[in-house]
This record gives C-alpha cells, structure tokens and sequence, in this order.
C-alpha cells in the first residue's frame, strides 16, 4: 500500500477488518505483524517513530480530551519540546473555531461539558494547529451533522499540501477521497479507485 | 529514668483488654473474629521472632550483620510493593529496589552519620529502628505512588497515546501521570506532619520519652525524623517511577501490558 504526499484516501472495510489497527501502526502503536512501514521514506522503527510522529496527526473517533478547559487542552501539545517552536499558532483558534463552527465560549468550558460532536471537534482543531502533514482521522467526524462533517471535508479539501488516511462511514468522506482502499481481514488491502 | 521492663504475666494481662473488642464484635455479629484471632496470633510470633533476632543483632552489632537486615527489610518490602500494585516482579523487582535502598539509605545515613555523629554509620541501636520506620513509610508511599501511577495509566491510555502521537517524548507524556502518583505518595506525610502532636503523639517521640529521655530530646528526634520520612519518600517514590517506567513501556512508548499480573 503506497500513499502520496498530498492524497486524500478513505480506507473502507467490514468492522474488525483493521482500518483503525492500519492508522495505529503508522503511529507506531502497534507493531505490524508482517511487513514494515515507510513515511516520508524513512523506516519507521523504534528510534525514528520519536521523530516521524512530528509529521502525524491523529484524531480519533471518540478523543480523551480530559477534564481540563477546552484553552488549557488546546495549549498542552505546545509544551512538548517537538511543538515548542509551534505556539504561534494559537493565535489561529478563533478562527478555526468559526471554521468548524463552534462558539468561542467554548473556550472557557470543561472538556466534560463537552458533546461528542464537540470534543471531535475541538480534538480536530488541536490536531490542525500543530501543523503536521499527514493526518490519520479514524472516524473523527462521526458524531457530527451533515452541515459540520461538510465543514470539515470542505477545509482539507482547501489543503492540497496535507496528506489524509481517513476511516470513515459518511457520503460526505466518501466523495472527497481521492482514494479508496478496500482492506481485508485476511488478506491486508487492496486498492481501488 | 529507665524504661520499665513488662513481666510475662503483665505481658498477658494486656490481652485481657482484647475482651471489648471481642465482644462488640460477636455483639454485632461483626465477621471478623477469625481474622482478628488470626491477626492476633501473627502478630504475637512474628514480634517474638523478630525480637529475640534483633536482640542477637543488637548485641553482635557486626555492621554487615546489619547492613543484611536492612536489606532483608528493603526485599520483603520490594516484594510487598510490586505485589500488592498487581505487577511483575521479573522486570519491576530490581529497579524498584534500588529505589527502596536509595529512598532509605540516604536520609538514614545523614541522620546516623551528620545528626548523631555516630562513627558507625550501621550502628545497629540507631540504624535499625530508623531504617525500619524510613522504610516503613517508604513501602507505604510506593504502594500509593507505583499504583496510581500504573492505574491512571491503564485507565487514561487514550489520552497518554493522544500526548505521544501529538509529539510528546515519553517522559512528556508520562508527566502528569508522575505528578499525580507523586502527590498521591506524598499527601499523607505532608498531612501528618501538618498535625503531628497535636491529634497524636509519634511513635518515635513516645519511644524516645519511654527510652528515658526528656520530650525536650525527643521532639528534636521527632523534627529529624519527620523530615527524614518525607525526604526519603520523596526519593523512593520520584526513583521508582523513573526507574519502573524504563521496563513499562515498548520502545515505540505505548505502555508494555506484560509488566501487569493477570487478575
């Protein structure tokens, strides 16, 4: 399975059949049992996974955000030395809040107040601020409406210089991949277009 | 002043006073008197056992012979630890050692050697009963500590996977686990020390005042004391999370689930 910088594919499939466990291993939480993993042509091993996640950014389907303000969880990935020079970039919150339309008093409540559709959300616009160049979403707009989930395709659909592996079950996902990637449980992927 | 020596018949009047709680829990109907004798029992043999030992240690006073005890303790205490947090005790016995050595020996050996003076550090007089009740509250402070760590873990795993695969290095994404097993460790000393003599009196200052001394002598062993119990809880506690955590995870930094017992 190949993926070039800047395509958008859909990774489709029965349940269990291992979308998901595909979107963790590029993160290098599961080891793959046959086979290995290149991103950006760099191996991915157990030295450069430290290195290779600057590149990745994950959301998934129901994120953990805790039980902080939504500002202070948005602010916490630039305290990590790989972000650092990154902080710049909560200067675009408000206006990734009226993109992905949210109210920006949202800001101020707790991350348990929080719906489903909220926390995707909010766990999508922490995963834009950092900048990365690939994104692995894992159903990470399943528990919004029609109107939201346009949105969201609607603004990676404006960024020809982000990759995206997505998981998802949605029309909206469907007709803005560029790709889609049949996977078998037993047999690993097969492409289809 | 002399301490008063019990007799083997006061010994066993003392036991009588065991009657109240017996009969308020057959009273109730409380299910806990075989326990309680089991307990009880225990108790009485073990401190036979560990009496006529230490007696034998305290009058050779051999400084290997003591520096083995104390080891001995920090062991059982190592074993007690990993068993009572559900883990390991292949990968996590070693490392957790040297934090139980290092959390007990430093404050014991500035107490012995800076404070008191004594030319033998290992004097069995004072090495012993400090060491035991440093390593006391060590062993405490780690079953707090090791536990809320590896539970805050196994249950808050998304978030700590949401922190790696946001960029942090491990030991980023480990921090707020740290901090809270940390404060966990450390609430009790700091909470005893904030009350201490006023809702009881301590155990070594009672000692100290039953050993003959005058309380003036005794609230200064309690003050060291005290400050020795939550220095060398801090050490062990901060060590054997930084030590443990070296084993715990795979060096892709997902948390290694081999390092738990099956329950």
């Amino acid at each position: 399975m190949a993926v070039q910088a800047g395509e958008k594919v859909l990774l489709t499939g029965p349940s269990g059949c291992g979308k998901s466990t595909i979107l963790r291993c590029l993160l290098g939480f599961v080891a793959p049992e046959a086979g290995s993993i290149h991103i950006q042509g760099q191996p991915l091993t157990e030295h450069s996974v430290w290195s290779l996640r600057k590149h990745l950014a994950y959301v998934g389907q129901e994120p953990d955000l805790g039980l902080e303000r939504i500002a202070h969880i948005l602010e916490r990935p630039f305290h990590y030395r790989a972000n650092a020079s990154l902080r710049g970039n909560l200067q675009r919150v408000p206006e990734l809040f009226e993109q992905f339309d949210l109210p920006q008093s949202l800001l101020d409540k707790e991350a348990g107040d929080l719906s489903g559709g909220e926390k995707q959300r909010v766990a999508l616009i922490a995963a834009v601020l950092l900048d990365r160049s690939i994104f692995l979403l894992d159903e990470a707009t399943s528990a919004l409406d029609k109107a939201s989930k346009q949105n969201v395709t609607d603004y990676f659909r404006t960024r020809d210089d982000v990759t995206a592996l997505f998981v998802a079950h949605d029309s909206e996902w469907f007709s803005f991949a560029d790709q889609m990637i049949q996977v078998h449980p037993d047999r690993g992927e097969r492409g289809t277009t | 002043m002399t301490i008063v020596d019990i007799g083997n018949w006061q010994l066993a009047a003392a036991y009588l006073l065991l009657a109240f709680p017996l009969a308020i829990m057959l009273w109730y109907r409380i299910p806990m008197v075989g326990q309680t004798a089991l307990a009880l029992v225990r108790m009485t043999v073990q401190l036979i056992f560990v009496g006529l030992y230490l007696q034998v240690i305290f009058e050779l006073n051999i400084i290997w012979l003591n520096a083995a005890w104390l080891l001995i303790m920090v062991t059982v205490a190592d074993v007690s630890i990993i068993r009572t947090c559900s883990l390991k005790l292949r990968p996590l016995m070693l490392p957790l050692l040297a934090a139980l050595v290092a959390g007990t020996a430093i404050p014991l050996l500035l107490f012995v050697g800076l404070i008191l003076r004594r030319d033998n550090l290992l004097d069995a007089q004072y090495a012993i009963p400090i060491g035991g009740m440093i390593l006391g509250n060590c062993l405490r402070a780690d079953i707090v500590g090791i536990r809320t760590f590896y539970e805050g873990l196994r249950t808050g795993e998304k978030a700590f996977l949401q922190s790696l695969a946001q960029g942090a290095l491990l030991h980023e994404a480990i921090r707020p686990h740290v901090r809270k097993a940390c404060q966990a460790a450390l609430a009790p000393t700091v909470a005893t020390m904030a009350t201490i003599g006023l809702v009881s009196l301590p155990g070594m200052m009672t000692g100290v005042i039953l050993g003959g001394a005058s309380p003036a002598i005794a609230i200064k062993y309690q003050i060291v004391i005290m400050i020795c119990i939550f220095s060398g809880t801090a050490i062990t506690v901060a060590l054997g999370l930084w030590l443990t955590a070296k084993r715990s995870f795979t060096p892709y930094g997902p948390l290694d689930r081999t390092v738990f017992r099956a329950s």
